[in-house]
């Protein structure tokens, strides 16, 4: 399958829920909205022509006025790459688990909520891990944290 | 012994410093007791310097099989590498657990150590140089080799560790599983020789090659092979080393102990090693005896020549085969190695009562 | 009869352990000698290199990429190139993707050299270690040769590479595979008939290829599952298309399977090595680019198949001279997060052939 013929069968099947963005370089990027994350998934998943069964990364993104939940996905069957990301505002940064449809999800949300504290709805075991057990200076990912005693070098 | 009588026999030396020892005019109590006292001593350091020097080979083979050098910077290709290595583990920090049980923690090793070298009071290491030839000598062995386990068993449970009891349990599992074969695979040689006393089992050896037990007996190399395996597992070295298998418990039983209490464990491993070693040269490769009739060595070379082959052939699996694991490990000794060495045994005495062999 | 009261216990594995590979924790819910449930812990290797990557320009972040994956560090330096080309549009030279190709392939192989000798020691055979060791001390040889360091090289870069091979660099490479190849036989002979290594292996640490999927577990353990997917052919980058390979699969996905895939891919990384040595052409190493150069704003996740599995960095660039969001991905994450959910109800000594031949380094996992 072509990066073409996936366009034309994500537009055939997704259209209203997906838009492409052009910030995608190599794969394409689609952007979500945060209500229709689950079915966009699971269509992605179940439906045959896309079957993206194969999921390969997640993690948040801080970009000083929003977040983003950037999700990788390929399909296995197709042998085709596709990346889509979620908006999140920043007083509200709550977003759907997709672990029910791709098990592997987990240890990335764990992380994504762990790291940028977006809350996870849904998530089965929502602990630290790459950080310590008692671990309480905030979200260390977010832009606007800095370890303590980082002094930022002035840009040359 | 009707050949020509080698040069460099010790018994001879045995006896003048007996009676040397008689012409003083002790007491016969008290003769006995300082016999036996200097003869103790003397198989303590013989032994110490064996278990020593085994560390050493076990090095250097390890080494040479594995395409490097092992120890070459203490000497000649680091001949004293593992004296350095014993005062060092003399003057390490003895770590204590807090959680230890005190007593049992403290004996596992004293234990470990002493019953390692109780088994060489029945076995001879030449002509006339036995400790004591008792007439339950291969059964007093079996006896006192079992209490290495016990000693095992109460490294693992004194260090109050999950890795260490996992160690102790296995150790004791292994030591029941294994003594069965062994045991049942001596016992056709007794059978054949018709006494426990290991100076007559070496004696009814004498002669050419072909009176080697392991030659001489129906079935012998069969006796000899699963005593090999069973008596590996006995001395808990690799394929069958899991109480303290290092990648699965870390060091299972002694991983509590340092210092002198770790090199007590580890010295008793390998002076285990030599005694099964040693066992097996005396019950199936004739002992003291060389191959042919009358030797052009002394019989004391003759022996340690032949036991350092097996532990050779014991260090050569080590260092080739992977560990088994502790199912299949039992497995194999109930299912293989137990029907075959009674099968053997059984066989053995029908063949000895008939009168079928040679 | 009552019986004999018995009761679970939790064993912790690790950090500190011979056979975790690092300093993973696991914390192993035990019935006597059985594992009943596995619950890893990571972290403890956690170094906060994403943080540290979005405080550098693109050119200081390779040093931080080799950190990332230390065994194969040279893939880290290509996948995160690859991002970073991609971004920018950077078109690199022909004789600098070859000499990429080798290095690759050859990093590869001495990662698989390093899983031979780790899983033998894990099941308890301490000889094959040295093995491994010995021939991928040749292989880091030549890459000391080329770039001046043995383990983090920092040597393939966004527009090519730094250093152009020495003469003498083919040659020798040639030789050195030549001799891996002969010694193949060796490790071959060692291991694969040997009954005690196929009693602990095989049929240990059945890995469903359906739940190898769901977990996005990847690489030679996916293939070992059955599973013909390789990211070198079915994603190409680079110029691997160019190559006359093939991907391996083993059918059974236990910890044999596992074991025999590697060897296998070390004999077609050779082949490839050796077609990229014989159409190596001459020419420029490196695109004239800025050191400081601003990728313009996009975003983009490339992936490359290292010796773990898929290998993956996400590079978000706002159009200037530092990403804004840097995520690397390693196939260890993945496997470790598999682990607890086929690796249960067999022997701790299982548990660790298991552990072993998912090849897991901890610096991939907690990064």
């Amino acid at each position: 399958m072509t990066k073409e013929q996936l366009q034309t069968a994500i537009t055939e099947k997704l259209g209203d829920k997906m838009t492409l963005l052009d910030t995608g370089r190599h794969d394409l990027m689609y952007e979500v909205k945060r209500e229709n994350l689950l079915e966009v998934c699971k269509t992605l998943k179940e439906d045959e022509s896309l079957a993206f069964d194969y999921y390969l990364n997640s993690h948040g993104v801080d970009t000083k006025e929003k977040f983003e939940a950037v999700y990788n996905l390929a399909s296995t069957i197709h042998k085709i790459r596709i990346d889509f990301k979620v908006i999140l505002p920043y007083d509200s940064a709550e977003i759907e688990s997709v672990q029910e449809i791709w098990p592997g999800a987990n240890w990335f949300e764990r992380e994504m909520w762990e790291l940028y504290g977006i809350n996870i709805l849904n998530h089965d075991n929502l602990t630290r891990f790459l950080l310590a057990d008692d671990w309480d200076k905030g979200f260390p990912m977010r832009k606007d944290w800095d370890a303590p005693g980082f002094i930022r070098m002035p840009e040359l | 012994m009707n050949g020509i009588i080698a040069f460099g026999e010790l018994h001879g030396v045995f006896a003048w410093l007996y009676d040397l020892l008689v012409s003083t005019g002790l007491p016969q109590p008290w003769l006995d007791i300082v016999r036996y006292t200097a003869l103790g001593a003397m198989m303590f350091g013989v032994l110490s310097l064996i278990a020593l020097f085994l560390v050493w080979w076990e090095r250097k083979i390890a080494g040479h099989i594995q395409q490097r050098f092992g120890p070459m910077r203490n000497g000649w290709h680091g001949w004293y590498q593992t004296i350095v290595d014993a005062v060092k583990l003399l003057q390490k920090e003895d770590i204590l657990v807090v959680a230890r049980d005190k007593m049992v923690f403290f004996w596992a090793p004293v234990l470990c150590f002493l019953v390692a070298f109780l088994a060489y009071v029945t076995i001879p290491f030449g002509e006339g140089l036995i400790v004591a030839d008792l007439n339950v000598g291969i059964l007093y062995i079996m006896a006192v080799t079992t209490f290495t386990a016990i000693s095992l068993l109460m490294a693992g449970w004194g260090s109050n560790n999950k890795y260490a009891l996992l160690g102790g349990m296995r150790s004791a599992a292994q030591a029941v599983s294994y003594e069965v074969p062994m045991v049942a695979s001596i016992l056709v040689i007794v059978v054949f020789v018709g006494s426990l006393s290991m100076v007559d089992i070496v004696n009814a050896q004498s002669g050419f090659l072909y009176n080697w037990f392991i030659f001489k007996v129906p079935f012998g190399p069969i006796a000899f092979v699963t005593y090999i395996i069973a008596a590996t597992a006995e001395a808990n070295r690799t394929p069958f080393d899991i109480p303290e298998a290092e990648q699965e418990l870390v060091a299972g039983y002694n991983v509590e102990y340092s210092g002198m209490k770790f090199a007590m464990f580890f010295l008793a491993e390998f002076i285990n090693g030599f005694t099964v070693s040693a066992i097996a040269v005396t019950l199936f490769l004739g002992g003291w005896h060389g191959p042919l009739n009358g030797s052009f060595l002394p019989s004391w070379v003759w022996f340690f020549l032949k036991t350092f082959g097996i532990v050779f052939l014991l260090m050569m699996f080590r260092w080739t085969y992977p560990r088994l694991r502790v199912d299949q490990l039992m497995g194999f000794a109930w299912k293989f190695l137990v029907p075959v060495t009674f099968a053997n045994l059984i066989l053995g005495a029908i063949i000895k009562y008939a009168g079928w062999y040679w | 009869m009552g019986g004999l009261k018995t009761e679970e216990f939790i064993v912790n594995m690790g950090p500190q352990h011979p056979s975790t590979h690092g300093v993973c924790r696991l914390m192993l819910t035990m019935d006597g000698e059985i594992v009943k449930k596995i619950e890893p812990v990571i972290g403890y290797l956690h170094r906060a290199l994403e943080k540290i990557c979005e405080n550098r320009t693109y050119a200081m972040c390779i040093p931080i990429s080799d950190r990332f994956e230390y065994v194969t560090a040279m893939s880290c330096n290509q996948v995160f190139s690859m991002a970073a080309e991609r971004l920018a549009g950077i078109e690199i030279p022909e004789r600098a993707e070859y000499i990429r190709i080798i290095m690759l392939e050859l990093n590869r192989i001495a990662s698989h050299l390093i899983f031979y000798g780790v899983t033998a020691m894990d099941i308890g055979a301490l000889t094959p270690f040295l093995y491994g060791f010995r021939e991928r001390e040749a292989i880091i040889d030549l890459f000391e040769m080329t770039c001046g360091q043995r383990l983090t090289y920092n040597y393939i870069r966004p527009g090519g590479v730094s250093k152009d091979l020495p003469k003498e660099f083919v040659p020798q490479c040639r030789s050195t595979i030549a001799m891996i190849k002969e010694k193949l036989n060796d490790y071959e002979g060692l291991l694969n008939e040997n009954p005690i290594w196929l009693a602990r292996t095989k049929g240990v640490g059945y890995l469903d290829p359906k739940l190898a999927i769901a977990y996005g577990v990847s690489g030679p353990v996916l293939r070992a599952s059955g599973i013909d997917y390789d990211i070198r052919r079915d994603d190409p980058y680079s110029i691997y298309d160019r190559f006359d390979w093939k991907v391996c699969t083993r059918p059974n996905g236990d910890t044999y399977d596992r074991y025999l895939i590697r060897l296998d891919e070390i004999k077609q990384s050779i082949k490839i090595i050796e077609q990229a040595l014989d159409g190596l052409p001459e020419g420029n190493i490196k695109a004239k680019i800025s050191p400081n150069f601003k990728p313009p704003a996009g975003e983009n996740y490339a992936r490359v198949e290292n010796s773990r599995g898929e290998l993956g960095t996400y590079i978000q660039s706002i159009g200037e001279k530092k990403p804004l969001r840097v995520k690397m991905r390693g196939g260890s994450f993945c496997q470790l997060q598999a682990l607890p959910h086929f690796g249960t109800e067999c022997f701790i000594a299982d548990l660790v052939a298991i552990f072993a031949s998912l090849d897991i380094i901890l610096p991939e996992v907690d990064r």
